[in-house]
């Protein structure tokens, strides 16, 4: 199987898609970017616990990707993500709970920062050594093939992690088992500090799929309806049991691996030229253009999603911490 | 398939567990290398293809992360899997599954995670240093997984049922030098038998000898030899480390004022190390005697017999040591 970067097809892409979903995934990738925005001046207020992680940049990979899934199809999402958890539904307020230990994060405080997963938005709540969440994906996958349902399970991970021998045994075992997964990478340049030439050899990450007997394709990661198409077409095919699919995404990572990181290793010209490749705006521009959205309806949606972060920081600081006396229970399930 | 002919190997009893576990629990299936076609590398799972057919006996690639982590998100959405690890030494290409994401996520989530992971383990098989381990202890100290280690064909039996149908990780580790040489006396019961609760397998009175897997074994030997020179030997099988039935090990210490603990791995920070502090905090007043360790050398296992026999415990230091515990 040939890798191969998805050509433009004819017409505008906008025709191919309900306008409601659009409409959707554009609200979504906004309130992402705003959420992201306010907590970055959280951070720098000095309301979170420890670093912040964000995906300014990766929300067209997010949310495209995100909502090519029915609500029952299964993620295992990372650190860049937060438009997929709220593209299914997590408040705001729990992701800023998170990132301070608060007793209404997802976890009650256990863990923290990028780990708010929830199972019964049938998120995985991945560990920090990514990418581990792509085992349990190959699993989370399996379950549905055994039961014969329909469902998949879609994970992401970065350009760094496709180095890691469970990058290797994830993509191996999915396609000799023929797994309804679909792996995106979202290639964004750096592995914190590490740049492609000492991550890779390969001329791209979707080459590696032709190895591993499954599909690969590589897209422009700051196009949302590119990504989202993408996904779509891996998700039929692990529907229709024809298994795993590979899609490289490529961005790049705008702030530091996380807030507490200049990022002053990158090279001022990816900088550049990326600054003029919004995802946000780009999508905006898009549906404005299309007639989908009107410029009133856009700036209306940057506002709603600004006071809604603005909202969330208000409960998620004025929630409680968490209760130390019952620390040692559910170690063990019973 | 394992049929149970009224006295079923250690190995057998596993087979047998396995095989009602997965007849009685649809959501059940075997996972792992070599485990389908060819029935497993020691053949607990011969059969099991052909009965329960390849979407439930698994044949995966050499990718110990990945199958382990696999079971994680099978477990994750509601089935039961049980992972076999073709020796406990390749355990260890597992490690970051095991530990950072099946052995914490209940108490980070709540979700259950109930994954049974098989290893056979241990040496006197001349099998050397990485395929000789005891890997217990690696565990032991992760909060979240339960160790359980029997040493009987009975208790491998009744322990794996209760394993499978925990909902937590456990790591259930099989003694396979007991495999082919243990046979259970009558008809195996394929009741569960809770984990941690331990076992006294032999009552005495002089000092109390806390072990176990093949440790009950060379304990039960020397125990009847030292009979014969009048010292009473209580023999205590914890059968699961964790959880790790405090109660009747300290019971016995105090009857007998005495505590010497056996295994065959490494004695620094080896299980003992556990048991031996654990006797001191609960029944320091009752010890006539500090509480002694007998276990390997702080060695790798070695391949050579007179070089592996020098390194694992045997009956000649396990009786000296009891003998002088008991008289001291």
């Amino acid at each position: 199987m040939a890798t191969r970067s998805r050509r433009k097809a004819n017409g505008n892409p906008v025709d191919r898609h309900d306008k409601d979903l659009l409409r959707r995934i554009h609200e979504v990738m906004v309130l992402t970017r705003a959420v992201e925005d306010r907590m970055v001046a959280m951070y720098k207020g000095g309301d979170l616990l420890g670093s912040l992680y964000t995906g300014h940049w990766h929300e067209a990979i997010s949310v495209g990707a995100a909502s090519a899934l029915r609500p029952d199809d299964y993620l295992a999402p990372i650190h860049r993500d937060l438009g997929a958890h709220l593209w299914r539904g997590m408040e705001p307020w729990q992701v800023m709970a998170s990132f301070m230990g608060k007793a209404t994060s997802p976890t009650g405080g256990r863990d923290g920062t990028l780990h708010y997963g929830r199972l019964d938005l049938n998120i995985y709540n991945l560990p920090s050594h990514i990418p581990a969440n792509f085992p349990v994906a190959t699993g989370m996958a399996f379950a549905a093939k055994y039961r014969g349902e329909d469902k998949v399970c879609l994970a992401f991970c970065g350009d760094g992690s496709t180095s890691r021998a469970d990058f290797h045994e994830s993509l191996t075992l999915a396609s000799v088992q023929k797994l309804p997964n679909i792996f995106v990478i979202e290639n964004n340049q750096y592995a914190y500090s590490t740049p492609l030439r000492l991550t890779s050899a390969s001329a791209t990450f979707a080459d590696k799929a032709v190895a591993y007997g499954m599909p690969g394709v590589k897209v422009d990661g700051t196009d949302a309806l590119a990504v989202h198409e993408a996904t779509v077409e891996a998700v039929a095919r692990a529907r229709a049991g024809e298994g795993p699919s590979l899609i490289e995404a490529v961005t790049m990572r705008m702030h530091g691996h996380a807030e507490h990181d200049p990022a002053d290793y990158v090279l001022p010209e990816l900088y550049e030229e990326y600054a003029k490749k919004d995802p946000v705006e780009l999508f905006e521009n898009v549906l404005v253009n299309a007639g989908v959205i009107d410029a009133d309806t856009a700036k209306q949606v940057r506002e709603d999603a600004r006071q809604a972060a603005i909202a969330a920081r208000k409960k998620s600081l004025s929630d409680p911490m968490p209760d130390p006396s019952n620390i040692e229970d559910g170690v063990y399930a019973d | 398939m394992p049929t149970d002919s009224g006295s079923a190997t250690y190995l057998e009893a596993v087979g047998l567990a396995l095989d009602s576990e997965m007849d009685r629990d649809p959501d059940v299936f075997i996972i792992g290398e070599d485990v389908g076609q060819f029935g497993g590398a020691f053949k607990v799972t011969k059969g099991f293809l052909d009965k329960f057919g390849p979407r439930r006996v698994v044949d995966t690639p050499i990718a110990e992360t990945g199958f382990t982590g696999l079971a994680a998100g099978a477990a994750l959405v509601g089935l039961r899997p049980v992972v076999e690890f073709q020796f406990a030494d390749f355990i260890s290409c597992a490690f970051d599954p095991i530990i950072n994401v099946l052995a914490r996520h209940h108490w980070r989530t709540g979700d259950p995670m109930p994954v049974t992971m098989r290893a056979p383990f241990g040496g006197r098989l001349r099998a050397g240093p990485t395929h000789s381990q005891s890997v217990e202890s690696y565990f032991a100290h992760v909060p979240g997984i339960k160790i359980v280690m029997p040493g009987t064909p009975e208790d491998a039996a009744g322990l794996l049922v209760s394993s499978i149908r925990d909902n937590n990780p456990t790591l259930y580790l099989e003694n396979k030098y007991l495999y082919r040489r243990l046979k259970a006396s009558g008809k195996i019961s394929l009741d569960p038998i809770p984990l941690g609760v331990a076992k006294v397998v032999r009552e005495g009175t002089d000092v109390t000898l806390i072990t176990y897997s093949a440790g009950v074994h060379q304990g039960l030997e020397v125990a009847a030899e030292l009979d014969k020179d009048g010292i009473s030997v209580e023999v205590v099988d914890v059968r699961t480390l964790v959880p790790l039935d405090v109660e009747t090990i300290v019971n016995s210490v105090k009857k007998t004022s005495r505590a010497v603990v056996l295994h065959e791995a490494a004695r620094r920070l080896g299980y003992g190390a556990e048991i031996a502090a654990t006797v001191q905090e609960e029944a320091f007043w009752h010890l006539d005697q500090p509480v002694v360790r007998i276990a390997a050398k702080n060695t790798p296992t070695p391949t050579s017999p007179p070089l592996e026999d020098a390194v694992i415990p045997q009956p000649a230091e396990i009786a000296e040591t009891l003998r002088k515990v008991a008289r001291a």
